[in-house]
Protein backbone atom coordinates (compact mmCIF):
# COMPACT_ATOMS: atom_id res chain seq x y z
CA UNK A 1 0.00 0.00 0.00
CA UNK A 2 1.24 3.51 -0.72
CA UNK A 3 2.41 5.89 1.98
CA UNK A 4 -0.34 8.35 1.14
CA UNK A 5 -3.16 5.84 1.37
CA UNK A 6 -1.80 4.50 4.65
CA UNK A 7 -1.84 8.03 6.07
CA UNK A 8 -5.40 8.52 5.00
CA UNK A 9 -6.62 5.20 6.31
CA UNK A 10 -4.91 4.52 9.61
CA UNK A 11 -6.00 5.48 13.09
CA UNK A 12 -7.02 4.13 16.48
CA UNK A 13 -9.85 5.42 18.64
CA UNK A 14 -10.41 4.02 22.11
CA UNK A 15 -13.30 5.35 24.19
CA UNK A 16 -13.89 4.48 27.87
CA UNK A 17 -12.49 0.99 27.33
CA UNK A 18 -12.62 -1.59 30.11
CA UNK A 19 -11.66 -5.21 29.44
CA UNK A 20 -11.32 -8.46 31.34
CA UNK A 21 -10.36 -12.08 30.71
CA UNK A 22 -13.56 -14.10 30.83
CA UNK A 23 -15.21 -13.86 34.22
CA UNK A 24 -12.03 -12.63 35.92
CA UNK A 25 -11.76 -9.17 37.45
CA UNK A 26 -11.41 -6.20 35.12
CA UNK A 27 -7.80 -6.14 33.86
CA UNK A 28 -7.92 -2.67 32.34
CA UNK A 29 -10.24 0.25 33.03
CA UNK A 30 -11.19 3.63 31.64
CA UNK A 31 -8.87 3.97 28.66
CA UNK A 32 -9.56 6.79 26.22
CA UNK A 33 -7.19 7.96 23.53
CA UNK A 34 -6.95 8.66 19.83
CA UNK A 35 -3.90 8.03 17.67
CA UNK A 36 -3.91 9.22 14.08
CA UNK A 37 -1.82 8.31 11.05
CA UNK A 38 1.88 8.99 11.47
CA UNK A 39 1.82 9.00 15.26
CA UNK A 40 3.96 6.78 17.44
CA UNK A 41 2.52 6.17 20.89
CA UNK A 42 4.59 4.76 23.73
CA UNK A 43 2.47 2.54 26.00
CA UNK A 44 4.11 2.69 29.41
CA UNK A 45 3.30 0.70 32.47
CA UNK A 46 4.47 -1.97 34.88
CA UNK A 47 4.02 -5.69 34.31
CA UNK A 48 0.33 -6.44 34.72
CA UNK A 49 -0.48 -2.79 34.08
CA UNK A 50 -2.69 -3.59 31.09
CA UNK A 51 -0.42 -3.16 28.06
CA UNK A 52 -1.08 -6.67 26.75
CA UNK A 53 -4.78 -6.39 27.60
CA UNK A 54 -5.00 -3.18 25.58
CA UNK A 55 -3.24 -4.81 22.62
CA UNK A 56 -5.53 -7.84 22.74
CA UNK A 57 -8.57 -5.58 22.83
CA UNK A 58 -7.25 -3.61 19.85
CA UNK A 59 -6.66 -6.89 17.98
CA UNK A 60 -10.25 -7.96 18.69
CA UNK A 61 -9.10 -10.98 20.69
CA UNK A 62 -10.69 -9.62 23.85
CA UNK A 63 -14.22 -8.26 24.11
CA UNK A 64 -14.53 -4.82 25.63
CA UNK A 65 -16.49 -5.02 28.90
CA UNK A 66 -17.47 -1.41 28.44
CA UNK A 67 -16.55 1.29 25.96
CA UNK A 68 -15.42 0.87 22.38
CA UNK A 69 -12.38 0.31 20.21
CA UNK A 70 -12.21 1.49 16.60
CA UNK A 71 -9.25 0.65 14.38
CA UNK A 72 -9.03 2.19 10.92
CA UNK A 73 -6.90 0.04 8.66
CA UNK A 74 -5.23 -3.33 8.99
CA UNK A 75 -3.72 -4.03 12.38
CA UNK A 76 -0.69 -6.22 13.12
CA UNK A 77 0.99 -7.44 16.27
CA UNK A 78 4.77 -7.60 16.54
CA UNK A 79 5.54 -9.87 19.51
CA UNK A 80 8.66 -9.99 21.60
CA UNK A 81 11.12 -12.17 19.76
CA UNK A 82 11.68 -14.33 22.87
CA UNK A 83 8.03 -15.37 22.74
CA UNK A 84 8.63 -17.10 19.41
CA UNK A 85 9.92 -20.67 19.17
CA UNK A 86 13.54 -20.23 18.21
CA UNK A 87 13.98 -23.93 17.44
CA UNK A 88 11.28 -23.94 14.76
CA UNK A 89 12.25 -24.98 11.22
CA UNK A 90 11.50 -21.60 9.64
CA UNK A 91 13.76 -19.17 7.80
CA UNK A 92 13.55 -15.38 7.98
CA UNK A 93 11.66 -15.50 4.65
CA UNK A 94 9.23 -18.13 6.01
CA UNK A 95 8.43 -15.87 8.98
CA UNK A 96 7.97 -12.80 6.78
CA UNK A 97 5.66 -14.85 4.54
CA UNK A 98 3.44 -15.62 7.54
CA UNK A 99 2.19 -12.07 7.07
CA UNK A 100 0.37 -13.33 3.97
CA UNK A 101 -1.28 -16.32 5.66
CA UNK A 102 -4.40 -14.41 6.71
CA UNK A 103 -5.28 -13.45 3.12
CA UNK A 104 -4.45 -16.83 1.59
CA UNK A 105 -7.34 -19.33 1.63
CA UNK A 106 -6.44 -22.80 2.90
CA UNK A 107 -6.81 -24.31 -0.56
CA UNK A 108 -4.44 -21.82 -2.26
CA UNK A 109 -0.66 -21.64 -2.35
CA UNK A 110 1.19 -18.49 -1.32
CA UNK A 111 1.27 -16.29 -4.41
CA UNK A 112 4.37 -15.08 -6.23
CA UNK A 113 3.25 -11.55 -5.37
CA UNK A 114 3.29 -12.31 -1.66
CA UNK A 115 6.72 -13.94 -1.99
CA UNK A 116 7.96 -10.76 -3.66
CA UNK A 117 6.34 -8.68 -0.88
CA UNK A 118 8.10 -10.77 1.77
CA UNK A 119 11.46 -10.33 0.06
CA UNK A 120 10.83 -6.59 -0.27
CA UNK A 121 9.89 -6.37 3.42
CA UNK A 122 13.11 -8.15 4.40
CA UNK A 123 15.04 -5.77 2.19
CA UNK A 124 13.35 -2.86 3.89
CA UNK A 125 14.52 -4.06 7.31
CA UNK A 126 17.97 -4.62 5.79
CA UNK A 127 17.87 -8.40 6.03
CA UNK A 128 17.54 -9.39 2.37
CA UNK A 129 20.83 -11.28 2.59
CA UNK A 130 19.56 -13.33 5.56
CA UNK A 131 16.29 -14.45 3.94
CA UNK A 132 17.33 -18.10 3.97
CA UNK A 133 18.79 -18.05 7.48
CA UNK A 134 16.92 -20.00 10.14
CA UNK A 135 15.01 -17.54 12.34
CA UNK A 136 16.48 -18.95 15.55
CA UNK A 137 20.01 -18.45 14.24
CA UNK A 138 19.53 -14.68 13.87
CA UNK A 139 20.47 -12.18 16.60
CA UNK A 140 17.73 -10.73 18.82
CA UNK A 141 17.71 -7.47 16.87
CA UNK A 142 17.57 -9.24 13.52
CA UNK A 143 14.70 -11.42 14.72
CA UNK A 144 12.81 -8.31 15.80
CA UNK A 145 13.32 -6.81 12.36
CA UNK A 146 12.03 -10.00 10.71
CA UNK A 147 8.88 -9.76 12.84
CA UNK A 148 8.44 -6.15 11.73
CA UNK A 149 8.87 -7.35 8.13
CA UNK A 150 6.09 -9.87 8.77
CA UNK A 151 3.80 -7.00 9.83
CA UNK A 152 4.76 -5.14 6.63
CA UNK A 153 3.74 -8.18 4.57
CA UNK A 154 0.41 -8.03 6.41
CA UNK A 155 0.22 -4.53 4.96
CA UNK A 156 -0.51 -3.24 8.44
CA UNK A 157 -1.63 0.34 8.91
CA UNK A 158 -1.51 0.01 12.68
CA UNK A 159 1.41 -1.82 14.31
CA UNK A 160 1.33 -2.96 17.93
CA UNK A 161 4.92 -3.53 18.99
CA UNK A 162 5.45 -5.45 22.23
CA UNK A 163 8.71 -4.20 23.75
CA UNK A 164 10.59 -4.17 20.44
CA UNK A 165 13.85 -3.12 22.07
CA UNK A 166 13.96 -5.79 24.77
CA UNK A 167 17.10 -7.90 24.49
CA UNK A 168 18.34 -5.93 21.50
CA UNK A 169 21.89 -4.54 21.18
CA UNK A 170 22.58 -0.85 20.57
CA UNK A 171 23.23 -1.24 16.83
CA UNK A 172 20.01 -3.14 16.27
CA UNK A 173 18.13 -0.66 18.44
CA UNK A 174 19.26 2.15 16.18
CA UNK A 175 18.31 0.12 13.11
CA UNK A 176 14.84 -0.58 14.52
CA UNK A 177 14.42 3.09 15.44
CA UNK A 178 15.23 3.97 11.83
CA UNK A 179 12.68 1.46 10.51
CA UNK A 180 9.98 2.75 12.88
CA UNK A 181 10.73 6.33 11.86
CA UNK A 182 10.17 5.31 8.23
CA UNK A 183 6.86 3.67 9.08
CA UNK A 184 5.72 6.81 10.91
CA UNK A 185 6.68 8.91 7.93
CA UNK A 186 4.41 6.75 5.77
CA UNK A 187 1.47 7.58 8.01
CA UNK A 188 1.22 4.30 9.87
CA UNK A 189 0.22 4.28 13.53
CA UNK A 190 2.68 2.69 15.95
CA UNK A 191 1.80 1.65 19.49
CA UNK A 192 4.97 0.64 21.28
CA UNK A 193 4.70 -1.14 24.63
CA UNK A 194 7.83 -0.34 26.58
CA UNK A 195 9.32 -0.14 30.05
CA UNK A 196 11.82 2.49 28.97
CA UNK A 197 10.56 5.85 30.24
CA UNK A 198 13.45 7.78 28.75
CA UNK A 199 12.88 6.29 25.30
CA UNK A 200 9.15 7.02 25.57
CA UNK A 201 10.00 10.73 25.69
CA UNK A 202 11.07 10.45 22.04
CA UNK A 203 7.68 9.35 20.69
CA UNK A 204 4.73 11.55 19.70
CA UNK A 205 2.40 10.51 22.50
CA UNK A 206 2.63 8.50 25.66
CA UNK A 207 -0.11 6.39 27.23
CA UNK A 208 0.48 5.47 30.88
CA UNK A 209 -1.35 2.41 32.18
CA UNK A 210 -1.52 0.89 35.65
CA UNK A 211 -4.68 -1.20 35.56
CA UNK A 212 -6.38 1.98 34.36
CA UNK A 213 -5.33 4.92 32.25
CA UNK A 214 -3.14 7.25 34.27
CA UNK A 215 -2.43 9.76 31.51
CA UNK A 216 -2.25 10.30 27.76
CA UNK A 217 -0.65 13.08 25.78
CA UNK A 218 2.61 14.49 24.45
CA UNK A 219 5.51 13.14 26.52
CA UNK A 220 6.87 16.54 27.52
CA UNK A 221 3.58 17.46 29.19
CA UNK A 222 2.52 14.01 30.30
CA UNK A 223 5.56 12.41 31.89
CA UNK A 224 5.51 14.34 35.14
CA UNK A 225 6.74 12.96 38.44
CA UNK A 226 3.16 12.52 39.60
CA UNK A 227 2.15 10.56 36.49
CA UNK A 228 5.21 8.31 36.65
CA UNK A 229 4.67 7.62 40.33
CA UNK A 230 1.00 6.94 39.62
CA UNK A 231 2.01 4.54 36.84
CA UNK A 232 4.84 2.67 38.49
CA UNK A 233 4.26 3.28 42.21
CA UNK A 234 7.20 1.94 44.19
CA UNK A 235 8.76 0.34 41.11
CA UNK A 236 10.35 3.64 40.18
CA UNK A 237 12.86 6.04 41.72
CA UNK A 238 12.74 9.68 40.65
CA UNK A 239 15.92 11.69 40.36
CA UNK A 240 15.70 15.44 39.94
CA UNK A 241 17.98 16.40 37.04
CA UNK A 242 17.02 20.03 36.80
CA UNK A 243 14.80 20.42 33.76
CA UNK A 244 13.09 17.06 34.09
CA UNK A 245 12.81 13.94 36.23
CA UNK A 246 14.80 10.90 35.26
CA UNK A 247 13.11 7.63 36.04
CA UNK A 248 15.18 4.70 37.24
CA UNK A 249 13.20 1.50 37.44
CA UNK A 250 14.03 -1.15 40.00
CA UNK A 251 13.71 -3.79 37.33
CA UNK A 252 12.83 -3.99 33.71
CA UNK A 253 12.25 -6.70 31.12
CA UNK B 1 26.80 -55.58 -8.32
CA UNK B 2 23.55 -57.49 -8.19
CA UNK B 3 25.49 -60.74 -8.50
CA UNK B 4 27.59 -59.87 -5.49
CA UNK B 5 24.49 -59.11 -3.44
CA UNK B 6 22.90 -62.32 -4.68
CA UNK B 7 25.92 -64.25 -3.57
CA UNK B 8 25.68 -62.68 -0.17
CA UNK B 9 22.01 -63.53 -0.13
CA UNK B 10 21.16 -59.95 0.76
CA UNK B 11 18.73 -59.37 -2.06
CA UNK B 12 16.89 -62.58 -1.30
CA UNK B 13 16.96 -61.72 2.40
CA UNK B 14 15.19 -58.49 1.49
CA UNK B 15 12.85 -59.67 -1.26
CA UNK B 16 11.85 -63.25 -0.43
CA UNK B 17 9.69 -62.34 2.59
CA UNK B 18 7.90 -59.68 0.55
CA UNK B 19 6.68 -62.33 -1.90
CA UNK B 20 4.52 -63.80 0.85
CA UNK B 21 0.95 -62.39 0.89
CA UNK B 22 0.75 -61.64 4.62
CA UNK B 23 4.09 -59.79 4.42
CA UNK B 24 2.85 -57.80 1.42
CA UNK B 25 -0.17 -56.84 3.47
CA UNK B 26 2.03 -55.82 6.38
CA UNK B 27 4.23 -53.79 4.04
CA UNK B 28 1.20 -51.99 2.60
CA UNK B 29 0.01 -51.15 6.12
CA UNK B 30 3.50 -50.00 7.09
CA UNK B 31 3.72 -47.64 4.12
CA UNK B 32 0.25 -46.20 4.74
CA UNK B 33 0.98 -45.73 8.44
CA UNK B 34 4.37 -44.18 7.59
CA UNK B 35 2.58 -41.48 5.61
CA UNK B 36 0.04 -40.83 8.38
CA UNK B 37 2.44 -41.05 11.33
CA UNK B 38 5.36 -39.37 9.55
CA UNK B 39 3.33 -36.28 8.59
CA UNK B 40 1.35 -36.02 11.85
CA UNK B 41 4.43 -36.99 13.85
CA UNK B 42 6.28 -34.00 12.44
CA UNK B 43 3.62 -31.67 13.82
CA UNK B 44 3.50 -33.64 17.08
CA UNK B 45 7.24 -33.17 17.56
CA UNK B 46 7.21 -29.51 16.46
CA UNK B 47 4.30 -28.72 18.79
CA UNK B 48 5.95 -30.62 21.67
CA UNK B 49 3.08 -33.09 21.89
CA UNK B 50 5.28 -36.21 21.89
CA UNK B 51 4.57 -37.16 25.52
CA UNK B 52 0.88 -36.42 25.02
CA UNK B 53 0.80 -38.65 21.93
CA UNK B 54 2.56 -41.48 23.75
CA UNK B 55 0.20 -41.15 26.70
CA UNK B 56 -2.87 -40.99 24.44
CA UNK B 57 -1.76 -44.26 22.84
CA UNK B 58 -1.24 -45.94 26.18
CA UNK B 59 -4.56 -44.60 27.48
CA UNK B 60 -6.37 -46.63 24.85
CA UNK B 61 -5.22 -49.89 26.51
CA UNK B 62 -8.18 -50.31 28.91
CA UNK B 63 -10.53 -49.53 26.02
CA UNK B 64 -8.91 -52.23 23.89
CA UNK B 65 -9.16 -54.74 26.75
CA UNK B 66 -12.90 -54.26 27.19
CA UNK B 67 -13.66 -54.01 23.45
CA UNK B 68 -13.90 -57.80 22.93
CA UNK B 69 -15.92 -58.70 26.04
CA UNK B 70 -18.24 -55.74 25.53
CA UNK B 71 -18.73 -56.46 21.83
CA UNK B 72 -17.30 -53.12 20.69
CA UNK B 73 -15.20 -52.49 17.59
CA UNK B 74 -11.61 -52.02 18.77
CA UNK B 75 -11.10 -48.61 17.09
CA UNK B 76 -14.29 -47.26 18.68
CA UNK B 77 -13.30 -48.53 22.13
CA UNK B 78 -9.79 -47.13 21.70
CA UNK B 79 -11.15 -43.77 20.58
CA UNK B 80 -13.52 -43.69 23.57
CA UNK B 81 -10.68 -44.38 25.99
CA UNK B 82 -8.50 -41.78 24.26
CA UNK B 83 -11.21 -39.14 24.46
CA UNK B 84 -11.73 -40.00 28.13
CA UNK B 85 -8.02 -39.45 28.68
CA UNK B 86 -8.12 -36.08 26.88
CA UNK B 87 -11.20 -34.99 28.86
CA UNK B 88 -9.66 -35.93 32.21
CA UNK B 89 -6.41 -34.22 31.27
CA UNK B 90 -8.24 -31.00 30.40
CA UNK B 91 -10.16 -31.16 33.67
CA UNK B 92 -7.08 -31.82 35.79
CA UNK B 93 -5.10 -28.96 34.27
CA UNK B 94 -7.94 -26.43 34.09
CA UNK B 95 -7.14 -24.71 37.38
CA UNK B 96 -3.42 -24.58 36.71
CA UNK B 97 -2.56 -26.30 40.00
CA UNK B 98 -1.45 -29.50 38.24
CA UNK B 99 0.99 -29.17 35.36
CA UNK B 100 0.09 -30.79 32.05
CA UNK B 101 3.07 -33.17 32.05
CA UNK B 102 2.41 -34.33 35.63
CA UNK B 103 -1.27 -34.93 34.85
CA UNK B 104 -0.33 -36.75 31.62
CA UNK B 105 2.10 -39.01 33.48
CA UNK B 106 -0.47 -39.73 36.16
CA UNK B 107 -3.20 -40.63 33.66
CA UNK B 108 -0.80 -42.74 31.58
CA UNK B 109 0.12 -44.80 34.66
CA UNK B 110 -3.50 -45.09 35.72
CA UNK B 111 -4.59 -46.27 32.25
CA UNK B 112 -1.85 -48.88 32.11
CA UNK B 113 -2.69 -50.12 35.60
CA UNK B 114 -6.43 -50.20 34.88
CA UNK B 115 -5.89 -52.05 31.61
CA UNK B 116 -3.63 -54.60 33.30
CA UNK B 117 -6.13 -55.28 36.12
CA UNK B 118 -9.01 -55.57 33.62
CA UNK B 119 -6.98 -57.91 31.42
CA UNK B 120 -5.61 -60.12 34.16
CA UNK B 121 -8.32 -60.28 36.80
CA UNK B 122 -11.61 -59.25 35.19
CA UNK B 123 -11.63 -60.50 31.61
CA UNK B 124 -8.60 -62.83 31.78
CA UNK B 125 -7.44 -61.67 28.36
CA UNK B 126 -4.29 -63.85 28.54
CA UNK B 127 -2.00 -63.71 25.54
CA UNK B 128 -4.15 -61.06 23.85
CA UNK B 129 -2.54 -58.52 26.17
CA UNK B 130 0.74 -58.77 24.25
CA UNK B 131 -1.11 -58.05 21.02
CA UNK B 132 -2.90 -55.05 22.53
CA UNK B 133 0.27 -53.58 24.00
CA UNK B 134 2.72 -54.32 21.17
CA UNK B 135 0.53 -54.77 18.09
CA UNK B 136 0.34 -57.42 15.44
CA UNK B 137 1.55 -55.95 12.18
CA UNK B 138 1.64 -59.39 10.57
CA UNK B 139 -2.01 -60.11 11.23
CA UNK B 140 -3.92 -56.98 10.22
CA UNK B 141 -7.46 -57.22 8.87
CA UNK B 142 -9.10 -55.33 5.99
CA UNK B 143 -10.58 -52.85 8.43
CA UNK B 144 -7.13 -52.06 9.85
CA UNK B 145 -5.74 -51.43 6.37
CA UNK B 146 -8.72 -49.23 5.49
CA UNK B 147 -8.23 -47.24 8.68
CA UNK B 148 -4.53 -46.80 7.90
CA UNK B 149 -5.41 -45.59 4.39
CA UNK B 150 -7.96 -43.14 5.79
CA UNK B 151 -5.42 -41.80 8.30
CA UNK B 152 -2.80 -41.41 5.56
CA UNK B 153 -5.21 -39.57 3.28
CA UNK B 154 -6.37 -37.32 6.14
CA UNK B 155 -2.77 -36.52 7.12
CA UNK B 156 -1.86 -35.55 3.53
CA UNK B 157 -4.93 -33.35 3.09
CA UNK B 158 -4.58 -31.76 6.53
CA UNK B 159 -0.89 -31.01 6.10
CA UNK B 160 -1.63 -29.32 2.77
CA UNK B 161 -4.65 -27.41 4.08
CA UNK B 162 -3.62 -26.65 7.66
CA UNK B 163 0.17 -26.74 7.51
CA UNK B 164 0.44 -22.94 7.42
CA UNK B 165 -1.90 -22.57 10.40
CA UNK B 166 -0.01 -25.19 12.41
CA UNK B 167 3.32 -23.61 11.49
CA UNK B 168 2.29 -20.08 12.46
CA UNK B 169 0.57 -21.23 15.68
CA UNK B 170 3.49 -23.39 16.77
CA UNK B 171 6.06 -20.73 15.94
CA UNK B 172 4.31 -17.88 17.70
CA UNK B 173 1.21 -18.93 19.67
CA UNK B 174 0.49 -15.43 20.98
CA UNK B 175 0.89 -13.71 17.63
CA UNK B 176 -0.80 -16.27 15.36
CA UNK B 177 -4.41 -15.06 15.77
CA UNK B 178 -3.30 -11.53 14.82
CA UNK B 179 -1.99 -12.95 11.53
CA UNK B 180 -5.54 -13.89 10.64
CA UNK B 181 -5.01 -17.64 11.02
CA UNK B 182 -7.61 -19.64 12.92
CA UNK B 183 -5.24 -20.94 15.54
CA UNK B 184 -7.81 -22.47 17.93
CA UNK B 185 -9.65 -24.32 15.17
CA UNK B 186 -6.33 -25.53 13.77
CA UNK B 187 -5.33 -26.90 17.18
CA UNK B 188 -8.65 -28.73 17.59
CA UNK B 189 -8.26 -30.33 14.16
CA UNK B 190 -4.65 -31.28 14.95
CA UNK B 191 -5.76 -33.11 18.12
CA UNK B 192 -8.65 -34.80 16.29
CA UNK B 193 -6.30 -35.98 13.57
CA UNK B 194 -3.81 -37.12 16.16
CA UNK B 195 -6.56 -39.24 17.75
CA UNK B 196 -7.39 -40.79 14.36
CA UNK B 197 -3.72 -41.54 13.67
CA UNK B 198 -3.18 -43.09 17.11
CA UNK B 199 -6.19 -45.36 16.59
CA UNK B 200 -4.91 -46.29 13.11
CA UNK B 201 -1.42 -47.10 14.41
CA UNK B 202 -2.64 -49.21 17.38
CA UNK B 203 -3.30 -52.52 15.56
CA UNK B 204 0.19 -52.43 14.06
CA UNK B 205 2.38 -51.47 17.01
CA UNK B 206 0.07 -51.59 20.02
CA UNK B 207 -0.84 -49.18 22.78
CA UNK B 208 2.66 -48.97 24.23
CA UNK B 209 4.59 -48.44 21.01
CA UNK B 210 2.54 -45.74 19.26
CA UNK B 211 5.55 -43.40 19.54
CA UNK B 212 7.60 -45.84 17.47
CA UNK B 213 5.90 -44.57 14.32
CA UNK B 214 4.39 -41.32 15.54
CA UNK B 215 7.33 -39.70 17.33
CA UNK B 216 10.65 -41.46 16.74
CA UNK B 217 10.97 -40.97 12.93
CA UNK B 218 10.00 -37.28 13.13
CA UNK B 219 12.31 -36.70 16.10
CA UNK B 220 15.14 -38.32 14.12
CA UNK B 221 14.40 -36.26 11.01
CA UNK B 222 14.41 -33.15 13.22
CA UNK B 223 18.07 -33.82 13.94
CA UNK B 224 18.85 -33.90 10.24
CA UNK B 225 17.18 -30.77 8.88
CA UNK B 226 16.13 -27.27 9.87
CA UNK B 227 13.53 -26.82 7.13
CA UNK B 228 9.91 -27.97 7.14
CA UNK B 229 9.52 -29.71 3.76
CA UNK B 230 12.57 -31.99 4.18
CA UNK B 231 11.45 -32.63 7.75
CA UNK B 232 8.02 -33.86 6.63
CA UNK B 233 9.51 -35.96 3.82
CA UNK B 234 12.28 -37.27 6.08
CA UNK B 235 9.85 -38.34 8.80
CA UNK B 236 7.71 -40.27 6.28
CA UNK B 237 10.78 -41.88 4.68
CA UNK B 238 12.27 -42.86 8.04
CA UNK B 239 8.95 -44.28 9.30
CA UNK B 240 8.67 -46.35 6.11
CA UNK B 241 12.29 -47.53 6.18
CA UNK B 242 12.24 -48.36 9.89
CA UNK B 243 8.89 -50.11 9.45
CA UNK B 244 10.23 -52.19 6.56
CA UNK B 245 13.41 -52.97 8.48
CA UNK B 246 11.39 -54.05 11.50
CA UNK B 247 9.19 -56.26 9.34
CA UNK B 248 12.16 -58.04 7.79
CA UNK B 249 13.88 -58.41 11.13
CA UNK B 250 10.69 -59.81 12.63
CA UNK B 251 10.31 -62.29 9.76
CA UNK B 252 13.87 -63.57 9.79
CA UNK B 253 14.48 -63.60 13.53
CA UNK B 254 10.94 -64.54 14.54
CA UNK B 255 10.48 -61.37 16.58
CA UNK B 256 7.29 -59.40 17.23
CA UNK B 257 7.29 -56.66 14.53
CA UNK B 258 6.28 -53.72 16.77
CA UNK B 259 9.23 -54.07 19.14
CA UNK B 260 11.54 -54.79 16.18
CA UNK B 261 10.53 -51.47 14.57
CA UNK B 262 10.98 -49.74 17.93
CA UNK B 263 14.51 -51.12 18.31
CA UNK B 264 15.48 -50.04 14.79
CA UNK B 265 13.91 -46.61 15.29
CA UNK B 266 15.72 -46.14 18.59
CA UNK B 267 19.00 -47.29 17.05
CA UNK B 268 18.70 -44.94 14.07
CA UNK B 269 17.85 -42.04 16.37
CA UNK B 270 20.90 -42.78 18.55
CA UNK B 271 23.21 -42.97 15.52
CA UNK B 272 21.88 -39.74 14.02
CA UNK B 273 22.07 -37.95 17.38
CA UNK B 274 25.66 -39.11 17.78
CA UNK B 275 26.58 -38.01 14.25
CA UNK B 276 24.84 -34.64 14.75
CA UNK B 277 26.65 -33.94 18.01
CA UNK B 278 30.01 -34.86 16.41
CA UNK B 279 29.24 -32.63 13.42
CA UNK B 280 28.40 -29.75 15.75
CA UNK B 281 31.59 -30.32 17.72
CA UNK B 282 33.66 -30.25 14.52
CA UNK B 283 31.97 -27.13 13.17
Amino acid sequence: MSAASAAAASGVQVQDLSASYGSAAIALREVTFTATGGQAVAVLGPNGGGKTTLFRALLGELEATTGSVTVHGTIAYVPQTERSRLDFPVSALDVALMGAYGRTPWFRRITAGDRAAARAALERVDLADRAGTRFGALSGGQRQRVLIARALVQDAHVLLLDEPFAGVDRTSEEAIMGILAGLRAEGRVLLIATHDVEQARGWDRVLCLAGAQIAYGPPAETLTNAVLEGTYGEEIVMLDCGHRAVAIQHHSH
Amino acid sequence: MRTVFDKLGLVRWLTDPLAIPFMQRALLATLLLAVAAGLLGTWVVLRRLAFFAHAAGTATFPGLVVAGPWGLAAPIAALGAGLGFAGLLARMTRRGTTSADAATGLLLTAALALGTILASDVYESGTAVDRLLFGTLLGLGDGDIALAAAAALAAVIATAALGRTWLATGFDPAGAPALGVRAARGDRLLLALLALTVVAVLPAVGALLVSTLLVVPAATARLLTGALAPLLAGAVALAAAEGLGGLLLAYHLDLPPGPAIAVIGGGVFALVALASSKRQTVS
